[in-house]
């Protein structure tokens, strides 16, 4: 068996090789291959568990609205969930869906639901009652009622709701790594395996933007929502 | 309105310096390989179902997983990876259970903890031989070794060896209490804490459980004195870490084998096990950590070198 | 299935390593609130009370939030090295923004009729906000610490992977405790933080003057995060 060809793969800058605290030359090279993917994989954790977490939570928080009673009972679940800490959830999940996209994202929905289920109901419950009467002096229905005038009016509360909901969701991601290795966690964590500062701080500070970009964005959205608003801040 | 200004800003800042970089620089498709020039010659691997091969939570295991991996796509595989999966246990459940198809394992963990023998063997191909038996009883087929073992090792500071005149693992009897620091699993292992205890009867440990890879910082800061490491961590290269002898064995035999269900392999055909064969042929020691050291201390990414490293040896 | 009766079985014959990692798990989280209260409840009472620094005071919480528990634990390690010092201070990151904020929206949003009303019955700034603006405070202020202790708890969780000890030590290792372990342990860590959230939850209503119980206006208030939206409600 003859001696296999070794290549020079090349030596990494100083800065790197000394571990030096942040190496720009380093993110530049490695960004295609390592920290983009990452953060696109980030991304698209996020917008699926913030999508279903909502589509959920929205369509309970419809229903509590109107049967009062559910409310007690869904805040509990979803508190239970919400408080049990990230990397337990996920090896809770392991035995039933294994290690793969869908465990992490299961989990990643369940600590959406608290804050989407009380936000919006919050909101609604926070319309003027003089509003209401208006409306259905007006002659509106209850359905008519319900989608031309309360959910507007609870927008900023849902939109709150979903930044909290979104940032937090940004941020559980990168545990998902113990399971399904995808996401800025997983820089993060190779990082970790090299006390590599470089890498986890330019994952890390990745993280942060994408949350912060993320909140901007939504109150941007939620400006544009309700241009009413504008008014009462102002004031 | 100061705020609302000044969120504005910090939106749009955000959105142009994301869209920037996943727009930008965005050369590098994912994980390198996949698109590289059609091997117009044969491509056995088309058509044949979709393979899924794991890798466990260190450095030289994302290289492995690379280089399998890139060498099966050239050759027209489907190879999905799940990279970073855990420790062997893990591993091996995920193996039994059909989330991945292969890994890479070292026969010696493999007998121990998978295979739950205990017995330490002569040379490398006695233990090759039980390990197979084993896994062949269970549905899963041990593919033949690489050169390369990468064996636990201990390593301590120059400092440290000079001062308790250290240098083989039976002269740490001699140190009394020591903080050791390794991963959890080196605790219960054969090759292990076990091991130590009852080969070189080492037992006043004070054990410090240590995700791998960092063991070598915690060496460095001094919070611990000695750390387990492997022999073809990239960081041994340079010298600056003094590794302890092993003369009763107890660290045993580390080579390579892919552990791939028997029915996987008989659905991919045998170039799918020939393929695997070649790379394992070249893998030796020097090229492991040399490939640990460029992502160990360079920084390249596990897929970068492998590909390289394939290329230069005509495999992909 | 049968891996959660095993888990259960897991915790009655590790009991002693259960209790001490839980004993770890709530020394580690303990020092890093105790010292981020210290900190941050002066700062943010003050700052509420002077109704100076709100921009910094509110968006210090969204920048917090927006700190990745895991990444903040690894540039911990990275800057200051593995141990249950680093582990902490990268806890006591995680929770000030949180008390900072809940403290000075608690403060600084105390009805102004009633601070007009004992200025007016003569009462000095210090006098104000202790005998005023901190009993009124109190239940956002408890709000904002119980968040925080709960949130330190889960995320104290992932301490193992930098070097210090808490229930997660079991989680991350299954390669030595098997897969009943690391359910028992998260079972363990699951229960530690709801207590937790129960009995902060329970202090909470105890110094709420029942006129500002939120519940009784039928918003439903569980885990107190600051106000529903950032801006100023004018119906609160």
């Amino acid at each position: 068996m003859a001696e296999p060809v070794i290549p020079d793969f090349g030596r990494g800058s100083s800065c790197v090789r000394e571990n030096g605290t942040f190496c720009w030359d380093w993110v530049n090279s490695h960004w295609g291959d390592t920290l983009r993917p990452a953060l696109v994989q980030h991304v698209v954790l996020t917008l699926i568990a913030v999508a279903v977490g909502f589509a959920i939570a929205f369509t309970l928080a419809l229903i509590a609205y109107r049967r009062g009673w559910l409310t007690t009972p869904v805040v509990l679940v979803t508190g239970l969930l919400y408080t049990i800490p990230s990397l337990a959830l996920f090896q809770l999940l392991v035995p039933f869906t294994g290690l793969s996209r869908t465990t992490a994202e299961i989990a990643l929905v369940s600590y959406t639901l608290l804050i989407l289920f009380r936000n919006t109901l919050a909101g609604l419950a926070g319309v003027p009652e003089e509003v209401r009467d208006a409306a259905r002096g007006m002659g509106l229905t209850r359905r008519q009622l319900l989608w031309k005038v309360e959910l507007p009016l609870a927008m900023p509360a849902i939109v709150a709701g979903l930044r909290i909901a979104t940032v937090t969701v940004i941020s559980l991601a990168t545990v998902a790594v113990f399971i399904v290795n995808e996401g800025l966690g997983a820089p993060i964590y190779a990082g970790l395996q090299q006390t590599f500062k470089t890498e986890l701080i330019a994952a890390g500070a990745l993280c942060v933007a994408l949350a912060l970009a993320a909140d901007a964005l939504l109150v941007l959205a939620q400006r544009a929502l309700t241009p009413w608003t504008r008014f009462a801040r102002s004031a | 309105m100061k705020q609302g200004t000044l969120r504005l800003i910090l939106a749009l800042v955000a959105a142009l310096a994301l869209t920037t970089g996943l727009a930008a620089c965005g050369g590098g498709d994912d994980d390198g390989g996949s698109g590289s020039t059609q091997a117009a010659a044969s491509q056995p691997g088309k058509g044949k179902p979709s393979v899924t091969l794991g890798t466990k939570n260190f450095t030289e295991q994302f290289v492995l997983g690379q280089l399998y991996k890139q060498a099966l796509e050239a050759k027209g595989f489907t190879v999905a990876l799940k990279q970073n999966i855990g420790s062997t246990e893990i591993a091996d459940k995920a193996l039994r259970s059909g989330q991945i198809d292969l890994y890479p394992e070292y026969i010696g963990i493999f007998n121990t903890a998978v295979a739950g023998d205990a017995k330490a063997y002569p040379s490398v191909d006695a233990a090759f031989g039980a390990g197979k038996a084993y896994a062949e009883r269970h549905g899963f087929t041990l593919l033949p070794l690489t050169p390369f073992t990468d064996i636990d090792a201990l390593a301590v500071l120059p400092k440290y060896a000079r001062a308790h005149q250290l240098e083989s693992v039976a002269d740490l009897k001699g140190v009394g209490r020591f903080k050791l620091g390794a991963p959890p699993e080196f605790r219960q292992r054969e090759t292990g804490l076990v091991g130590m205890a009852r080969v070189y009867g080492i037992r006043d440990v004070d054990f410090s459980p240590l995700t791998i890879g960092l063991q070598y910082q915690a060496l460095d800061d001094g919070k611990i004195d000695v750390a387990d490491v492997f022999t073809t961590d990239g960081q041994l290269q340079g010298g600056r870490y003094v590794l302890l002898r092993d003369p009763k064995n107890v660290f045993g035999f580390q080579n390579v084998t892919p552990v791939v269900s028997t029915r996987v392999l008989q659905a991919e055909g045998p170039a799918f096990e020939d393929t695997l064969n070649a790379v394992s042929r070249v893998l030796t020691t020097e090229a492991m950590q040399r490939m640990n050291a460029a992502v160990a201390i360079d920084k390249q990414s596990p897929a970068d070198v492998a590909q390289q490293f394939l290329q230069a040896n005509g495999l992909v | 299935m049968q891996d959660f009766v095993d888990a259960v079985q897991f915790i009655g014959e590790h009991t002693a390593l259960l209790w001490q990692l839980t004993l770890d798990h709530l020394a580690l989280s303990g020092a890093a609130i105790g010292i981020a209260l210290v900190l941050a409840i002066p700062l943010g009472v003050t700052l509420g009370h002077v109704h100076r620094g709100s921009f910094a005071a509110i968006n210090v919480s969204n920048v917090g939030r927006a700190l990745p528990s895991l990444a903040l634990i690894s540039i911990g390690v990275a800057v200051l090295g593995i141990g249950f010092v680093n582990v902490m201070v990268a806890l006591i990151v995680l929770a000030f923004p949180i008390v900072l904020t809940n403290a000075y929206v608690a403060v600084d949003g105390v009805d102004q009729d009633a601070v007009e009303a004992a200025r007016g019955m003569g009462m000095t700034g210090r006098e104000v906000l202790w005998k005023v603006e901190l009993p009124l405070a109190l239940p956002l202020i408890f709000a904002g610490i119980r968040t925080a202790v709960v949130y330190v708890i889960a995320t104290a969780t992932l301490a193992s992977v930098a070097g210090a000890h808490s229930l997660g030590d079991v989680i991350v290792d299954q390669a030595t405790y098997r897969l009943p372990g690391v359910l028992g342990a998260a079972m363990c860590v699951a229960v530690l933080a709801l207590l937790a959230e129960l009995l902060f939850a329970a202090l909470q209503r105890a110094v709420t003057p029942r006129a500002l119980r939120l519940e009784e206006r039928g918003v439903p208030v569980m885990l107190g995060d600051p106000p529903l939206t950032n801006e100023r409600t004018a119906s609160t």
